[in-house]
């Protein structure tokens, strides 16, 4: 299992219902893309954090190691904002208001990874995936999506045993040899998804499946109080935003 | 590539959710026609995806020597056809936001349009193209391949700078700006995803002619594999 659909399954939040955290995670992004960057995306990142290492006890170490990803991300994604292309004093120079212009895009991807990241870490894909089809996703593409994600980790555990299997017979030691490993396990993966689908066929078959997965959804309500409060936070953080709005210089 | 969490402004995010959504609605239609026919489908498609998944999870070396991962969608695109890779990619990249905080959900849009919408179709267009010109399976593999993943990597630039214009030059400027910087590092490791996709076509060649078949990559009854007709 990946790390964040770990931390998922073992959330505090986890027995609550999707929408809920949907409405809380998924608003603090949209704020965080909607709001001006200073200081709307600030307080949406900080409002974030708080309610990711307080109330959904997020451990702060697990939290780092996925939010460092789209961090990278962020940071390289903004450096060509700082210059500016065809200008009168050269082909390549510093952008007039770039830095200005880059602190707000990092101010503002980062809020948006953090929101998003506290609906992940509170909610396991097998909650979420189920109750797509309530939202209007066909069932055979929630069915897919299903089998992709649970034959997904048992593909990733299988890559990562050839893996090790081909280090220990020096399959990395060289760049040939790397490049045949890398063949062998992307070969590997196809063969053994196939097989499994093939065996899982059978297996179901024998069951008497007529094209439909139906799989035990934990049972979970949408809180009213929650959403409000939700809500409420949501809307105080775009008041106030809105009060402190002055320019980033 | 993938265009991070919040990057994009939020018209741009729209507008290119909008413009993904009848490719996805067409990949959708195609997919459950297919499951209804034949519901043992769900289970292959289901494995498709998972494979397209762990295909993005390879580590990839690069000429640069650092390392990067494929996209798949090449191989994606001459295994499964562009349709459904359009669902699967879409499938792909949600599960790559919400369990590796990988790309985003406000930019789902954005990604899907590059990697499973133009990059598919791109690379299968030209792979296609090849094939009909009796070029050997292999070279057509590998240039379908490439050709998606730059063709990915060209849509991100475009994307990028219409949302982030330069000060200077607008928006040719900002193009040139991204382009360059993609090129870099792109242009090496959309050959190091065409020669690892020859690598791997080559093998299942070997090892799953029957898969190949029931996908209509092969043709059944011929003896040699590697001059066979692709035509789906």
């Amino acid at each position: 299992m990946l790390p964040i659909d770990e931390a998922a399954h073992s959330s505090r939040w986890r027995r609550r219902h999707p929408v809920d955290k949907a409405v809380l995670g998924l608003g603090l992004t949209v704020l965080a893309i909607s709001l001006p960057p200073w200081p709307g995306a600030a307080l949406v990142l900080l409002t974030s954090l708080v309610v990711l290492l307080g109330p959904a006890g997020v451990p702060r170490r697990r939290l780092w190691r996925a939010y460092r990803v789209p961090l990278g991300f962020c940071v390289t994604g903004a450096l060509p904002l700082l210059v500016q292309v065809g200008g009168p004093d050269g082909f390549v120079t510093l952008a007039e208001g770039g830095p200005v212009r880059a602190a707000e895009l990092l101010l503002r991807t980062s809020a948006a990874s953090l929101g998003v990241l506290l609906f992940a870490f509170t909610t396991p894909m097998s909650d979420l995936l189920p109750r797509l089809v309530r939202a209007g996703v066909p069932a055979p593409v929630v069915d897919v999506a299903l089998v992709t994600y649970r034959m997904s980790f048992l593909l990733l555990d299988s890559v990562r045993r050839i893996r090790d299997a081909q280090a220990a017979r020096l399959g990395h030691t060289t760049r040939a040899a790397t490049w045949r490993s890398l063949a062998g396990l992307g070969a590997t993966a196809f063969v053994r998804a196939f097989d499994r689908a093939a065996r899982l066929q059978t297996g179901l078959a024998g069951r008497g499946y007529d094209g439909t997965l139906r799989v035990l959804v934990p049972e979970a309500r949408v809180s009213v109080r929650f959403t409000t409060v939700s809500v409420v936070l949501l809307a105080a953080v775009a008041a106030l935003t809105f009060v402190l709005e002055r320019p980033l210089t | 590539m993938h265009i991070a969490e919040g990057f994009l402004p939020p018209a741009h995010a729209i507008a290119w959710g909008v413009a993904s959504a009848p490719f996805v609605v067409h990949g959708v239609r195609s997919l459950t026609r297919e499951v209804r026919e034949h519901p043992e489908s769900t289970l292959l498609l289901g494995a498709s995806g998972a494979f397209t998944f762990v295909l993005s999870a390879l580590k990839l070396p690069s000429v640069t020597g650092s390392c990067s991962h494929p996209t798949g969608t090449g191989l994606g695109a001459i295994l499964f056809r562009p349709p459904i890779m359009a669902v699967l990619g879409t499938i792909t990249l949600l599960f790559q936001a919400l369990l590796l905080a990988h790309g985003g959900l406000t930019t789902l849009g954005a990604n899907v349009f590059s990697m499973a919408i133009v990059g598919p179709w791109v690379g299968y267009a030209v792979y296609k193209l090849l094939r009909r010109y009796d070029v050997p399976l292999m070279v057509a593999v590998f240039f379908g391949a490439f050709f998606a993943d730059l063709s990915t990597y060209c849509v991100t630039s475009v994307q990028l700078a219409l949302a982030f214009p330069d000060p200077s030059s607008g928006f040719l400027g900002a193009l040139g700006k991204f382009g360059s910087i993609f090129a870099i590092t792109q242009l090496p490791l959309a050959v190091s995803e065409g020669l690892l996709t020859v690598l791997v076509m080559r093998l299942l060649v070997q090892s799953s002619k029957g898969e190949l078949t029931r996908l209509g990559v092969l043709v059944a009854g011929k003896r040699d594999t590697t001059t066979e007709a692709v035509a789906r």
